[in-house]
C-alpha cells in the first residue's frame, strides 16, 4: 500500500499549488502509476473539500454592544472634543459669530461720544448730545448718529438711523426715506449684521433696489 | 474596504470611540468564527471575540497602519483562544472528548430559523461531525488549517498571523491535513 516518504511529502506540496510545472508533471506521471498514492491525494482533496464545506458561524447578536460597553468609559470633555473635531465648519462658525457679538456688544456699550455721519450741513450740540439739522439745510444720503438724539428741521434725502438716541421731528421736516431707533444691544446687533450683509454681499442690496 | 477602515482606525486613533462600533462590525463575524472553530464552544468564542476587540481598542496605537487590519485582529484573536485552551487542557490527547460541541450550542450558531427537513439535519450533523474533527487537531495544527481553508487567507498573512515563518505553516498544515484525512478522507 505505502509509497515512499518522499512522495508524501510531495503530494502536500502538489495540493498547496507551489510545485514548479515539471515536477508537477512529473508528479502527476507517479500517481498514474502508483495505486496508493493516488488514494491517499484522493482522500487529501475529499478532506479539504469537506473542511472548506464547513459553514461560517455569524457572531451573536448584541457583539458590538457588548463590547462598546464594556470600552474604558471616556469623560465628557473627550467627547465634546471628538463632537468638535466632527464638526469643524459648525465651531468655525460659531467661534466666528461669538467674536462678532462679543466685539459687537462692546461697541454698543463702551463708547459715550456722539458720532454723526451724514452729508450736509448740521450742528452738533455737545453738551445736551443732540444733532441738529437745521431748517434750511438738507442731508443728501442717509443720516447715522451714535451715542445721541437728533433734532430734524430740514430736509433728509434718505434713511435716518439712531443709535443709542432719538429723534425729534420738527412739522418742517421733511424725511425721504425711513426712521430707525437702535436702542438696545439686540437691535444693535440686528443692526449691525444687516449692515454687514449688505457691505459683504453687495448683490443683495443691489437686488433690493432694483 | 482598506480605505475605510484606515479613515475609521485613524478616527479611533484620534480618541473617537464610537467609530470603533464600525470596526467591531466589520469583523466580528470573522473573528467570532475563527474563535468558535478554535474554541469549538458559542460561550467561549463569544467571550474571546469581546476580548479580542478590547485588546485592538486599547492598544489601537501599536496597529502599524500599513498592514492589514484583519491580520492584526485575527492573531489578537488566534492567541486569545490558544492561550485558552491552553489555561484549560495543560495536556492536550488527540482522543480527548471535546468539550463544548453540545447540540444546543450548536444549533444555535446557524443563523437561518427555519424549520429543519431531513437534509438539513443530515447537513447539521455533517457540520457537527467537521468540527468534532477539527477539535481534535491539536491547536498548533488546528490554527494553521482553520485559518487556510476556513478563512481562505494566503500562506503570507497566516505566517504574520501566527507569528511564524511561512515554512512552519506549511509544515503545520501539511500534519493537519494529514491528521484529518485519517478522520475525514475514507468516508
Amino acid at each position: 500500500m505505502a509509497c515512499s516518504h518522499e512522495y508524501y511529502k510531495l503530494m502536500h506540496e502538489y495540493l498547496d499549488e507551489n510545485m514548479p510545472l515539471t515536477e508537477a508533471k512529473k508528479f502527476e506521471a507517479h500517481m498514474q502509476e502508483c495505486p496508493a498514492c493516488e488514494q491517499h491525494l484522493k482522500e487529501l482533496k475529499k478532506t479539504v473539500a469537506i473542511v472548506q464545506s464547513a459553514s461560517h458561524f455569524e457572531a451573536p447578536e448584541g457583539l458590538t454592544r457588548e463590547v462598546m460597553n464594556q470600552l474604558p468609559k471616556q469623560n465628557q470633555s473627550q467627547k465634546w472634543q471628538n463632537w468638535l473635531r466632527r464638526h469643524p465648519f459648525l465651531v468655525t462658525a460659531a467661534a466666528f459669530f461669538l467674536v462678532f457679538l462679543l466685539s459687537l456688544s462692546a461697541g454698543f456699550d463702551g463708547e459715550e461720544e456722539i458720532m454723526v455721519k451724514g452729508d450736509g450741513h448740521f450742528i452738533v450740540d455737545e453738551s445736551r448730545k443732540v444733532v441738529i439739522i437745521p431748517e434750511d439745510s438738507t442731508i443728501q444720503g442717509d443720516l447715522l448718529i451714535r451715542n445721541g438724539n437728533v433734532e430734524v428741521n430740514g430736509e433728509i434725502e434718505g434713511d435716518i438711523t439712531v443709535i443709542h438716541g432719538e429723534h425729534l421731528q420738527a412739522s418742517t421736516a421733511r424725511i425721504a426715506g425711513d426712521i430707525e431707533e437702535v436702542n438696545n444691544t439686540m437691535e444693535w446687533i440686528w443692526y449691525e449684521i444687516k449692515e454687514f450683509s449688505r457691505e459683504v454681499l453687495p448683490f443683495s442690496s443691489n437686488g433690493e433696489e432694483e | 474596504m482598506d480605505a475605510v477602515v484606515k479613515r475609521i482606525v485613524r478616527e479611533v486613533k484620534r480618541g473617537n470611540q464610537e467609530a470603533f462600533a464600525e470596526l467591531v462590525e466589520l469583523y466580528k463575524d470573522k473573528v467570532y468564527h475563527i474563535a468558535y472553530r478554535m474554541l469549538g464552544n458559542a460561550h467561549e468564542a463569544q467571550d474571546v471575540s469581546q476580548e479580542a476587540f478590547l485588546r485592538a481598542y486599547t492598544n489601537i496605537h501599536s496597529y502599524d497602519e500599513n498592514r492589514k487590519f484583519s491580520t492584526w485582529i485575527f492573531r489578537i484573536a488566534t492567541n486569545l483562544a490558544i492561550d485558552r485552551l491552553r489555561k484549560k487542557k495543560p495536556d492536550f490527547h488527540l482522543e480527548d472528548k471535546v468539550g463544548g460541541t453540545e447540540n444546543l450550542d450548536y444549533y444555535s450558531q446557524f443563523a437561518s430559523e427555519e424549520a429543519l427537513p431531513e437534509e438539513q439535519v443530515v447537513k447539521l450533523e455533517m457540520q457537527e461531525w467537521i468540527q468534532q474533527e477539527i477539535m481534535q487537531l491539536p491547536p498548533k495544527y488546528r490554527s494553521a488549517v482553520i485559518l487556510k481553508y476556513l478563512e481562505d487567507l494566503s500562506l503570507k498573512e497566516i505566517s504574520e498571523i501566527l507569528n511564524l515563518p511561512v515554512p512552519t505553516v506549511k509544515t503545520r498544515i501539511h500534519r493537519g491535513r494529514e491528521a484529518l484525512r485519517k478522520k475525514l478522507g475514507d468516508v
